[in-house]
């Protein structure tokens, strides 16, 4: 379901009403905060990392660190651009520190499981996180935010402060390798 | 598949029209062309791993998130309670359970955007977290709650306290057999 424009603006000014309270030191605000947004920071934190293990990691490091880190929120953004900003970068980070080895290049993308005995099998969300996980990074992230989370191109650009054009640009390139990682296992 | 098609269609495009869920809204051209109909097929059959993950939505496991947030919260956060007698035992209730109750009651009344619960503070620890009046809470079975929050504009903002007072009273006394003497509205701001 798409949020429309009203419920949009909606959710953010309750957001900045919540921030506000929350720096001022008010925890149930941060609690409601948190609340909010914990199933979103979880699945972003999911589908980068690519193993529930580290989501679980990245997620409750949010939580512990952005009570104090809210404090160099600067307002000048929705908050859940820069919310989701530090999800990406933890998630990013913690991947990288726990499974360097994992991060591939676009050239050596090897195939792993058939994906007509996972699918048949009823397992397609498991190919398709398996596939997700492979991209290289630059290619992965603007894929979950956008194809995934359903993020505009806006938005995925505002958090990974980059352009539209190169999220555009990127997504293309993602959806290219993830169908030729695909046709590599028919 | 290659970049191009033999009707000379690019194939990208057709990646992207699958991607972003129109794979079955043709145009004039695809509509007659079996090889723009092809391609789209193979193309759907191969996104399907990806649509699959996009339509699962994993909830954060709750007791993940509390054990954090109760890190943030520090130690001494949870440790009044409510009690109530009965002559064959006493039920305890924690006072973050009326905080929860309060709130999630406070947050279904018409006219309220987003509320916060807490006990009262005066006179009681720092900060006000959680912490019921420990004489009438603990002894007689009786809580103080407060309700912070933001208000649609636009309305009467007493008649609105009155709603969320008798809504949040009578929830805390069925839920948790607890007498909330004092339900305290504080009205922070209100939204256009």
């Amino acid at each position: 379901m798409t949020a429309t424009d009203d419920e949009r603006d909606r959710d953010a000014q309750i957001d900045r009403w919540l921030v506000g309270r929350a720096r001022d030191g008010d925890p149930a605000a941060y609690e409601e905060l948190i609340r909010r947004h914990r199933d979103r920071i979880y699945r972003i934190a999911l589908r980068i990392t690519g193993d529930a293990a580290d989501a679980d990691d990245v997620t409750q490091e949010v939580v512990i660190q952005l009570w104090t880190a809210l404090a160099g929120f600067a307002g000048t953004s929705a908050f859940t651009t820069w919310l989701y900003r530090v999800v990406v970068n933890r998630s990013l980070d913690h991947r990288r520190r726990h499974r360097p080895q994992v991060e591939p290049r676009e050239s050596d993308l090897a195939p792993v499981a058939g994906p007509e005995r996972s699918v048949v099998a009823g397992e397609a969300v498991r190919a398709g996180l398996a596939a997700i996980a492979r991209l290289p990074e630059t290619q992965r992230v603007p894929l979950v935010l956008c194809q995934i989370e359903g993020l505009s191109y806006a938005q995925a650009a505002a958090i990974t402060k980059t352009s539209e054009a190169t999220v555009r640009g990127r997504l293309a390139r993602a959806r290219a390798t993830l169908l030729a990682e695909m046709r590599s296992w028919t | 598949m290659t970049e191009t098609l033999a009707c000379g269609r690019a194939t990208a495009p057709l990646v992207e029209q699958v991607a972003e869920g129109r794979g079955q809204v043709l145009d004039p051209h695809q509509a007659r062309c079996p090889h723009c109909r092809a391609a789209l097929g193979e193309i759907e059959r191969l996104w399907a791993p990806v649509r699959a993950v996009a339509a699962e939505r994993p909830e954060a496991p709750p007791s993940l998130v509390e054990s954090a947030l109760r890190r943030v919260r520090g130690s001494g956060g949870d440790v009044e309670y409510g009690r109530i007698e009965t002559p064959q035992g006493h039920t305890r209730v924690a006072a973050r359970v009326v905080v929860a109750l309060a709130r999630h009651l406070a947050a279904q009344v018409p006219g309220v955007e987003v509320a916060l619960g807490r006990l009262a503070t005066e006179g009681h620890r720092p900060a006000g977290e959680l912490v019921p009046d420990v004489e009438a809470g603990v002894a007689g079975g009786s809580t103080a709650v407060q309700v912070t929050l933001a208000a649609a504009y636009g309305q009467d903002l007493q008649a609105l306290g009155e709603r969320i007072r008798t809504v949040v009273a009578r929830g805390v006394r069925e839920v948790t057999g607890l007498e909330p003497v004092d339900v305290t509205v504080h009205v922070d701001d209100v939204f256009d």
